[in-house]
């Protein structure tokens, strides 16, 4: 399990927020890091929701986390369950989906559901980044 | 195994019109909307063929296949036509000439597709006037309402399969868009990488990724095409059944599923190999459909004393026995609207008989359903 190990939970030195990627594909994951790490974010992967809910249960990163990209399809708790899973229970993380196939019905229920931002592959890296970056503008710290 | 449940006659209906062999015949119950079967109250009508050509042949598979028919035996003067094998195969009697047909106690309609102009007269010379004929021009006529009815059966199954690509939409595109994520991410990153090393392994694993793509289109065209007709051959079954795992996760997602192959090797039967791709690949979606939160699906074949033997089983939902003896009836689906044409394991019977093969299912609800296919040996040359 990957939790963030910092003392200053606002961000670190040359940290510009820290995002969860939840994708069962790993190559998805790989080239989110790369995008997002150039930007300045810190990056963490689970590879389903059921990962994705452990890891942001653990530790710091309750407190920590900025960002969460999900995935639709995926094996076990599949990207429908996850998100409603973190809109119940993390309401101030604002949710990016990042989704194979474009489904209309899907996102107007998802963007209804609070999602703030729903995004087909394959995505460019700016698109990504400033949809990222508008995420982090709409998010609420932590309660202390 | 299932079993439609087919009682026997209690009445003789001599004199009936056999001009409408097809159900519903005469007194003949429908099945009633809650899907209970009733019984067929008349007895079938027994049928001889005389010639076992490719007109004999085809209307043994046709006759064969109603249940109101039986066909009671088969006759032509060359040993080696192809429909007395076909009959050898279904268990229908061989008779070894025209006189046996002829003398034959108990047939009421004898069917004339030699093709012999001469035939017809010897038959209303010397058949009992209680038989009835069917020959010269008539019979023509038939041969190509038979001919028809196979082009129908064709165009079905293909539409059937163009419908279910329909579903294979969001499997497509999570299998090209997630590489194009990557090689979209990997080229963005190339354009200011400096570490040649770097450089050079990513370049590679565009390429990889764009080979993972082309595959989907080479899986999916070889699924899509026009099965040939009359294009028998001998099937390697456990290949056929690697094919069809590849398809079948287009139409449907295999998580939380555990894929088991049981293969007896060197399994083959003789079948048209893209349609029986068609049954697999149905076979195994209904079965992953069937285990929406996980499960087991066995897959396998053996070859047994009566031939080769194909299964596909799933730990998922099962089948309430009242729907049981529906499945295989055309537009019966459980799906939603818009979700199942209801032809799926219609069809798949149809592919089987052709065959000359069998399904069968067995089913307990909350523990699974197993399709069984039997098909019989493949016969040297």
């Amino acid at each position: 399990m990957s939790e963030f190990k910092s003392g200053f939970f606002v961000g670190g030195e040359n940290c510009n927020g820290r995002v969860l990627i939840v994708d069962d594909e790993p190559d998805i994951r790989k080239v989110v890091r790369m995008t997002l790490q150039k930007a300045g974010y810190e990056v963490l992967e689970a590879e389903n929701g059921e990962k994705a809910i452990e890891t942001i249960n653990s530790g710091e990163n309750r407190l920590l986390l900025d960002i969460i990209i999900c995935d639709i399809r995926m094996p076990k708790v599949n990207g429908i369950e996850a998100i409603a899973y973190f809109r119940q229970n993390y309401p101030r993380v604002p949710l990016i989906v990042l989704t194979g196939f474009p489904d209309t019905d899907m996102a107007t229920s998802l963007l209804r559901q609070g999602v703030v931002d729903y995004l087909v592959k394959p995505v460019e890296g700016e698109k990504l980044r400033a949809a990222v970056g508008r995420a982090m503008e709409q998010r609420e710290l932590a309660p202390l | 195994m299932i079993k439609v449940s087919e009682t026997e006659p209690e009445n003789d209906r001599a004199g009936r019109s056999v001009s409408c062999p097809s159900p519903p015949a005469t007194g003949t119950p429908m099945t009633d909307r809650k899907g209970v079967m009733l019984i067929e109250s008349t007895a079938p009508t027994k049928v001889a063929i005389l010639g076992a050509g490719r007109g004999g042949t085809a209307l043994l598979d046709l006759l064969h296949q109603i249940r109101t028919i039986e066909v009671v035996g088969i006759a032509d003067r060359d040993p080696r036509a192809p429909g007395l094998q076909r009959a050898r195969e279904l268990h229908i009697p061989v008779l070894p000439h025209t006189a046996d047909v002829i003398a034959h106690q108990g047939v009421q309609l004898i069917m004339d597709v030699t093709g012999d102009p001469g035939m017809e007269q010897i038959l209303r010379d010397r058949v009992n006037p209680n038989v009835e004929v069917l020959s010269g021009p008539a019979s023509r006529i038939l041969w190509e309402l038979v001919q028809h009815e196979a082009r129908l059966q064709a165009e079905l199954l293909h539409a059937e399969k163009l419908a279910g690509i329909g579903s294979f939409a969001a499997g497509i595109a999570h299998d090209i868009n997630n590489p194009l994520q990557l090689i979209l991410g990997l080229a963005e990153n190339l354009t200011d990488e400096r570490n040649l090393d770097t450089v050079h392994e990513q370049a590679r694993e565009i390429v990889e990724a764009v080979k993972r793509t082309t595959t989907i289109c080479r899986d999916l065209t070889s699924y899509s095409r026009r099965a040939a007709p009359y294009h028998d051959s001998p099937v390697d079954v456990n290949a056929k059944l690697d094919d069809a795992l590849k398809i079948a996760r287009y139409a449907v997602a295999f998580h939380d599923v555990t894929v088991k192959k049981v293969y007896a090797p060197g399994v083959h039967v003789t079948g048209n190999p893209d349609e029986l791709l068609h049954v697999f690949v149905n076979l195994i979606t209904n079965a992953v459909q069937a285990m929406e939160r996980g499960g087991t699906l066995t897959v396998s074949s053996a070859m047994t004393p009566d031939g080769a033997q194909i299964r596909v089983s799933d730990t998922g939902s099962g089948i309430p026995p009242e729907l049981l003896e529906q499945i295989f009836e055309p537009f019966f689906t459980t799906k939603p609207p818009g979700k199942g044409t209801g032809l799926g394991l219609y069809n798949i019977k149809h592919v089987v008989h052709q065959m000359h093969g069998a399904i069968g299912v067995q089913s307990q609800p909350g523990t699974g359903s197993t399709f069984t296919l039997t098909f019989p040996p493949v016969l040297p040359d």
